[in-house]
């Protein structure tokens, strides 16, 4: 990959600004079951969400498209910390890219617990989901409000010196206070969004689709509200040095240069991989030749060149 | 987890369509040329398809044949939902990206040759690739039954080849399964002629009923169809005491084991979990499930 996507994200050097996102990759090398796949082609890969003890999830439906976009409510069916770190932290082949864990919590002890345990783990990073709208305990209880978040990253920050990311909830009033409260509590990065709450029903039987009653909308539909809250975001974190993962519903290399123009410095992939399971190779080459064409010598230059010159109105924060 | 023996079995490849045939019943048979997927599939195994641009998601069909020579899949389903509705409006030549094939496969027990393939609507498809796939297995005898509320997609005729035990009311088989040797019947209420008057599972029972305990211990049964027929397919492996595998469906997001979009509980020995449709199945041991 070109030296010119290569960049530094809070501590980490990744060879590409493309991150593949929690939720969507399994637990880091499911889709290496697709030939043409590599996860060479990526800066980082977010884990599954992880708690301290085994989670079921949420019963079937989970999934329901929507237009341009879909629903989704697994509720952090995951296999617990132990086994994460003891069974499949190991088999990940951590030379190929960087390895990003979910830390997930009904509580702020558990968030604290499972952050210390990848602590004592070869994992790179740790992305803190106060976001998750699909439990029913932890999740956005505590990312609607920024006391709330700030509490669950001083608990984490406080039983570890990696990289932290918070993931940041769509579904509140005012997100640039969200993160300036997490940033004043230790957070090394912010992702920004996490899904937005939404629901479907079945006219006929006149039921909720979902099983979960409601899940969390993502998808190209959530594309402009996703780069709105990465320009409100980075009007707090970009000042004090503090990059974003920017994602929502981007598919393309232009998508991938929007977010990276509104402040995020690292990009997500999510649904898109659904589409599109070989995205990630297009939208690096699609970065790379903007770069060229534009003359950006790097990926990191991108970052926040938002032109806002003789613009009447910046969209206001909240 | 790293699984040297799972990389890279998924194709993602352009699929042309070669034909696509409406039935009445609002059924559709649609054959494209994908050759590395067809070169992989097996019984069981499907393929995650995107419908159109409209339609970014994509659909998962049950594959009911492939030609490793010829590289080509072919798909039988009912326009049931937006991305359908947009894939039966596909024609001849126009591409379709396909990944496939996902999943795994039915495992029949050679310690039991006789296999009751139990498929009901758009659960037959798996059937008649097992039947094909089969054919000259010397290991394995399969009964095919079918059943269907809207008229077969296939040709039916006076079924050649006979099977004892068989209500006579049952008398028509797939012209296609008989030129492979494989003795068919087909049950449904819609009172179509050759057919038994009823459910398949129905038409299974009477048959598995008449079988003494030593053939019963011989006999493995293997379904896919509607919920209501899995559970009753289900039932009959329980009374006659048979293993059984069914095949499952679920809404599936990525299709490859990333999202745990599809997952449906299994009852294990060690408790219950949740394994996913599309990687871990879609076939699983019936026992597990109901």
């Amino acid at each position: 990959m070109s030296s010119r996507l290569a960049l530094k994200f809070c501590g980490l050097q990744l060879s590409s600004p493309i991150v593949l996102l929690s939720g969507c990759v399994g637990f880091g090398e499911e889709y290496t079951r697709v030939e043409g796949f590599s996860n060479q082609d990526v800066g980082a890969i977010v884990l599954k969400g992880t708690t301290s003890q085994p989670r079921l999830g949420n019963p079937p439906h989970r999934l329901w498209e929507t237009p341009s976009g879909m629903l989704n409510a697994i509720g952090l069916q995951n296999p617990g910390i132990d086994k994460v770190v003891t069974e499949i932290l190991p088999s990940l082949n951590f030379s190929e890219t960087c390895f990003i864990a979910n830390v997930c919590g009904s509580t702020v002890d558990e968030y604290a617990e499972v952050t210390r345990r990848f602590d004592d783990s070869p994992i790179d990073a740790m992305e803190i989901n106060i976001s998750c709208p699909n439990v029913k305990e932890g999740g956005v209880a505590f990312g609607n409000y920024p006391d709330m978040s700030a509490r669950v990253v001083e608990a984490c920050r406080d039983v570890t010196d990696k990289p932290l990311i918070t993931k940041l909830s769509p579904n509140q009033t005012d997100i640039a206070a969200n993160a300036r409260a997490c940033i004043e509590a230790g957070s090394d990065a912010l992702a920004v969004i996490n899904t937005i709450m939404g629901m479907a029903i079945d006219v006929e039987t006149q039921r909720p689709i979902i099983g979960n009653v409601q899940g969390g909308l993502s998808g190209p539909a959530i594309r402009p509200i996703a780069l709105l809250k990465v320009h409100q975001v980075y009007e707090v974190a970009g000042p004090q040095g503090i990059p974003i993962l920017g994602q929502g519903g981007i598919e393309t290399a232009a998508d991938a240069i929007e977010f990276l123009l509104a402040g995020a410095t690292t990009i997500g992939l999510g649904t898109a991989l659904f589409y599109d399971p070989l995205a990630a190779k297009k939208i690096n080459s699609g970065i790379e030749e903007y770069l060229g064409r534009h003359g950006f010598s790097s990926v990191a230059d991108l970052t926040g060149q938002l032109n806002l010159s003789d613009m009447q109105n910046t969209p206001a924060s909240g | 987890m790293s699984d040297p023996t799972t990389q890279n079995t998924i194709c993602l490849e352009e699929a042309t369509i070669i034909s696509q045939q409406s039935f009445p019943g609002d059924q559709y048979i649609l054959r494209v040329h994908a050759p590395r997927s067809a070169a992989r599939a097996i019984p069981g195994s499907f393929a995650h398809l995107a419908c159109g641009p409209a339609i970014p998601m994509r659909r998962p069909l049950s594959i009911m044949r492939a030609h490793q020579r010829k590289g080509w899949l072919e798909f039988l389903y009912k326009p049931v939902g937006a991305g359908l509705e947009h894939l039966k409006k596909q024609t001849t030549g126009e591409t379709l990206s396909l990944l496939g094939p996902i999943g795994n496969g039915f495992t029949p027990d050679p310690r039991r040759p006789n296999i009751l393939a139990i498929g009901g609507g758009v659960g037959i498809p798996p059937m008649i690739f097992l039947a094909e796939s089969l054919q000259n297995d010397n290991r394995f005898e399969v009964l095919v039954m079918m059943g269907s509320e809207v008229p077969f997609p296939f040709e039916l005729s006076k079924a050649g080849i006979s099977v004892s035990r068989v209500p006579p009311t049952a008398s028509y088989g797939v012209t296609l399964l008989e030129e492979w040797g494989t003795p068919s019947r087909v049950a449904s209420k819609a009172g179509y002629e050759g057919c038994f008057q009823g459910f398949v599972t129905e038409l299974a029972r009477i048959w598995l009923s008449k079988l003494s305990a030593q053939e019963l211990q011989k006999v493995q049964l293997l379904g896919c169809g509607p919920t209501d027929m899995l559970k009753a397919t289900t039932v009959l492996a329980k009374n006659f005491d048979l293993p059984c595998q069914l095949a499952l469906e679920e809404y599936m997001a990525c299709g490859v084991g990333g999202c745990a979009g599809c997952t449906v509980l299994l009852h294990t020995p060690q408790g219950p979990t949740m394994k996913r449709v599309c990687v871990d199945g879609p076939v699983f041991d019936a026992y597990q499930i109901y």
